[in-house]
């Protein structure tokens, strides 16, 4: 019965997708979209206008994305809880992954702190530096699984970071402007340190994404097998 | 119909493939980790339909590079909103993971019909109130031998 | 006006400092929660008094709209903003297991739920949405039971089924009309959303933001999850949470969305919840499972009414989710000691009267007995139904009444078996008096109301007629129109 059911309602749902392409009318001739790229270069002093609509135009939603992240990761701790220390660790891998895993960690911080560190410029910025870092991280647990994170400096690190980010925010807010304004000028556009505090904002997400992720794997690795 | 036929037709078709293969999984699958996956699938469909809401054939990358502005951009704003959802998926998937890992260690099964039942069963003990017995269970098999018992029991 | 950002704001900065601070101080850390929730909802409170009879929009970051999100601040929104942090406060966790992660999660969802009751854009409902979302699945998972992992694991399948669709429906609403703004939206609906498009999307976000609002037919979590949760979390989910996901469906059914199939659809799904609810409330056999599909069928009567055009529906609405918000809660807070089979509680009224007084008024306005405020409630709905004159609506009416008939059979079931002496059976254990004082609080309010009645309706009406205001809604927000120009 409820294969019918379902079958029926995968049909229903095929159908409706060939229809809705049928109706699908004109694209809107003008949207937010070009609107954001005629004035962001002004208002933001971002070259890359999609870390402008990120962290500038919709910096809210950028917040609420990060708590996500952060809910996820506390939940995630609260479900997966902690592993007993008597239980078996698996051996540590073989001698490609390890020589590897150390070759790598290095390189791997160095591209992920890179593209944080220039999301207004190129594209990337902090979700995509963050979760290279969070790599980067995770690849000695990999080689080593007796090694593990220390989570009292991830969950530091990842509150800070987030603390900073609305901080950032709030300060503005006491400035008589409306939260999540961009401040401390635009300067030299197209050069590092330009488009205010885009970079900061950026550096705060991305520090705490990879701190976050990092710390969410462990604990995904760290739960005990079943025998 | 004024899109442009070509491409844009190949990505909803992909979307479109994606979702109703995601749906397909949710509703269809019994095992949980295939249940995950499809919701993986289903999410990627929807990101790639948000991105094609604002498709424009040979639009540059809104970057503007060595003071150099390119005459037509694409729409950031599609590209910042699949940003944000693929972290949440991501975030949502991990914790689903936690949670399919406790309960194979709880129940030891991963079927979902399966994990449906002890967990109406488990609720019911835990309310103190008796087990849900299907009307379709068979009835109770008499013991050989019993004197005088009636078999309509 | 600005600082009612900090609603969002400081529960967030809190939370994420929560671990710090507990390494440093305990006793910081068990405070900081409630004095942040108390401080939220004092600025709340206090932008009350300053809220006349206009709306206010908040833009974020100084961003004009429809470019940057805006927060509209119309008094249902900040009502139900107050509600949320209130609400936190007044359930604030108190098992002494994962204090600390319960905290941080109860703070996250105050925000989250400020922010689904404040916000002007499509997006940023979205994704306020999947944050409650998430912190639910936190929240509900907290006993570690077996059951409450697999209750919790299927809730998150569901709800994640309903996020793609949500996703989906914004999918084709940016690409009719290349905006995100809820007032632009107003704008733009009659040319580019009156089409099956728009009903289409409309549909998609309806069944995705109605897992939350326990719609038919996504809402089989409900009862797993309210079964195997902290009763705590049971209540904020029954009582706040499942409002705010319904407020946000009936700003897009009132701003954007103005086909008349569309209010057919949520009609005829609300229909569906009030039978399949209460019929199952009816076969109920413990408490938690019981108020849980009560909760089902009360939601259903909050989607016909909402599904009802023009001022009159939002108003009756507005009326039965005010008064479920108090009553549900309050009943939630009675189930902490009384979960279990329902043939346990026999007895009950010799254990903990007052306990057994509570549930029978609850009981009593739940029901629509006058002169309760459910009684006027239920009324509200039931004369708009009549006034529309169609052969759904008179439907939903005899649905609504027969739903009624059924209230009162299971819960003076209950009742009756509070008073009912059976010298066999043990006593069942009675409430804390914590839960005892919280519910008499709202009950003492519920009755309390009775005799404002008329300047609490005309308050309603009012709230109603600013709310389902289309032009003054776009008129406020004020989108700057958008130059077509390329660059």
């Amino acid at each position: 019965m409820r294969r019918f059911t379902s079958a029926l309602f995968l049909i229903g749902l095929g159908l409706l997708i060939v229809a809705i392409y049928q109706q699908l009318g004109l694209q809107a001739s003008s949207n937010i979209g070009q609107a954001i790229n005629t004035v962001a270069a002004d208002q933001l002093g971002a070259a890359n206008f999609v870390t402008a609509v990120v962290l500038g135009y919709r910096g809210l939603d950028t917040l609420v994305e990060l708590t996500i992240l952060f809910t996820a990761a506390t939940a995630g701790a609260l479900v997966l809880g902690t592993r007993k220390p008597s239980t078996k660790r698996d051996p540590d891998a073989g001698f490609i992954l390890q020589t590897g895993a150390d070759l790598l960690f290095p390189l791997l911080l160095i591209v992920g702190l890179y593209i944080i560190m220039h999301g207004h410029l190129t594209p990337g910025g902090g979700f995509q530096g963050g979760v290279i870092l969070a790599s980067a991280f995770f690849l000695p647990i990999l080689a080593r699984p007796g090694s593990s994170i220390d989570h009292h400096w991830v969950s530091f690190i990842e509150g800070l970071a987030g603390a900073s980010f609305i901080y950032i925010g709030l300060l503005v807010m006491f400035d008589g402007k409306a939260f999540l304004s961009p401040v401390a000028g635009n300067g030299v556009f197209g050069e590092l340190f330009s488009a205010g505090t885009l970079p900061l904002l950026y550096a705060a997400v991305g520090l705490k994404v990879g701190a976050e992720l990092a710390g969410l794997l462990a604990n995904l690795s760290d739960t005990e097998a079943v025998d | 119909m004024d899109i442009n036929l070509d491409i844009s037709l190949m990505i909803y078709i992909a979307a479109g493939g994606l979702i109703l293969a995601g749906s397909a999984g949710i509703v269809l699958s019994t095992h949980l980790l295939r249940i995950i996956f499809a919701i993986a699938l289903l999410e990627a469909g929807a990101n790639l339909l948000l991105l094609l809401a604002s498709y424009r054939d040979g639009t540059a990358v809104p970057i503007i590079v060595d003071d150099h502005i390119p005459a037509v951009m694409a729409d950031p704003v599609p590209q910042a909103l699949v940003l944000t959802s693929i972290v949440i998926g991501v975030g949502v998937l991990a914790l689903a993971l936690g949670l399919v890992i406790r309960v194979q260690r709880t129940y030891g099964t991963l079927d979902i019909r399966e994990l449906r039942e002890r967990m109406a069963e488990d609720i019911a003990d835990d309310a103190g109130i008796g087990r849900p017995v299907s009307s379709h269970a068979p009835l109770p098999v008499q013991a050989p031998g019993v004197v005088g018992a009636d078999a309509n029991e | 006006m600005n600082n009612l950002l900090l609603l969002i704001a400081l529960p967030l900065i809190t939370a994420f400092l929560l671990p710090i601070i507990d390494r440093f101080s305990p006793l910081l850390a068990r405070l900081a929660g409630p004095l942040v929730l108390l401080a939220t909802s004092a600025i709340g409170i206090w932008n009350w008094t300053l809220l006349g009879e206009q709306a206010v929009v908040i833009q974020i970051g100084g961003f004009l709209p429809p470019l940057g999100i805006v927060f509209y601040v119309d008094r249902m929104a900040l009502m139900f903003a107050i509600a949320v942090s209130a609400g936190t406060l007044l359930l604030w966790p108190d098992g002494a297991k994962d204090r600390l992660r319960q905290s941080t999660l109860s703070l996250i969802l105050a925000a989250a739920g400020s922010g689904l009751a404040l916000s002007g854009d499509l997006f940023n409902i979205y994704v306020f949405y999947e944050l409650t979302a998430v912190v639910s699945y936190g929240l509900v998972v907290s006993k570690s039971n077996p059951s409450a992992f697999a209750a919790t694991i299927r809730y998150l399948i569901i709800s994640a089924f309903g996020a793609a669709l949500v996703l989906c429906g914004i999918a084709l609403v940016y690409q009719a009309t290349g905006t995100l703004n809820l007032a632009q939206l107003a704008q733009l609906a009659p040319e580019k959303l009156d089409n099956p498009q728009g009903l289409v999307a409309f549909i998609l976000m309806l069944i995705g933001f109605g897992v939350k609002a326990e719609l038919f037919p996504v809402n089989t979590w409900v009862p797993e999850v309210y079964a195997t949760a902290p009763t705590r979390v049971s209540a904020l989910l029954a009582g706040v949470v499942s409002k705010l996901a319904l407020i946000v469906i009936v700003r897009l059914l009132v701003l954007v969305f103005h086909q008349p199939e569309a209010q057919t659809v949520m009609l005829v799904l609300g229909i569906l919840g009030v039978a399949t609810g209460e019929l199952a409330a009816w076969r109920a056999r413990d408490f938690n499972r019981m108020l849980a599909y009560s909760s089902i069928g009360q939601l259903g009567i909050m989607f016909i009414a909402f599904s009802i055009p023009g001022q009159a529906g939002v108003f009756a609405g507005l009326a039965v989710a005010l008064h479920h918000l108090i009553v549900k809660p309050a009943m939630f807070l009675l189930a902490e000691r009384w979960n279990g089979s329902l043939a346990n509680l026999a007895g009950a009224a010799r254990s903990s009267p007052i306990a057994a007084v509570l549930f029978i008024v609850l009981s009593l306005s739940l029901v629509g007995v006058p002169p309760f405020p459910g009684f006027w409630a239920k009324l509200l709905v039931l004369v708009n139904l009549a006034e529309q004159a169609q052969p759904l609506y008179y439907l939903a009416g005899v649905v609504i009444l027969a739903g009624a008939t059924l209230e009162a059979s299971y819960l003076f079931r209950v009742a009756s078996s509070f008073y009912h002496v059976d010298k066999q059976q043990p006593l069942p254990s009675a409430p804390r008096t914590r839960d005892i004082m919280l519910a008499s609080a709202l009950t003492a309010g519920l009755v309390a109301s009775i005799f404002v009645m008329s300047p609490l309706a005309e308050q309603l009406e009012g709230m109603a007629a600013q709310s389902s205001d289309v032009d003054y809604y776009i008129q406020t927000v004020n989108p700057v129109v958008l130059t077509g120009g390329q660059r």
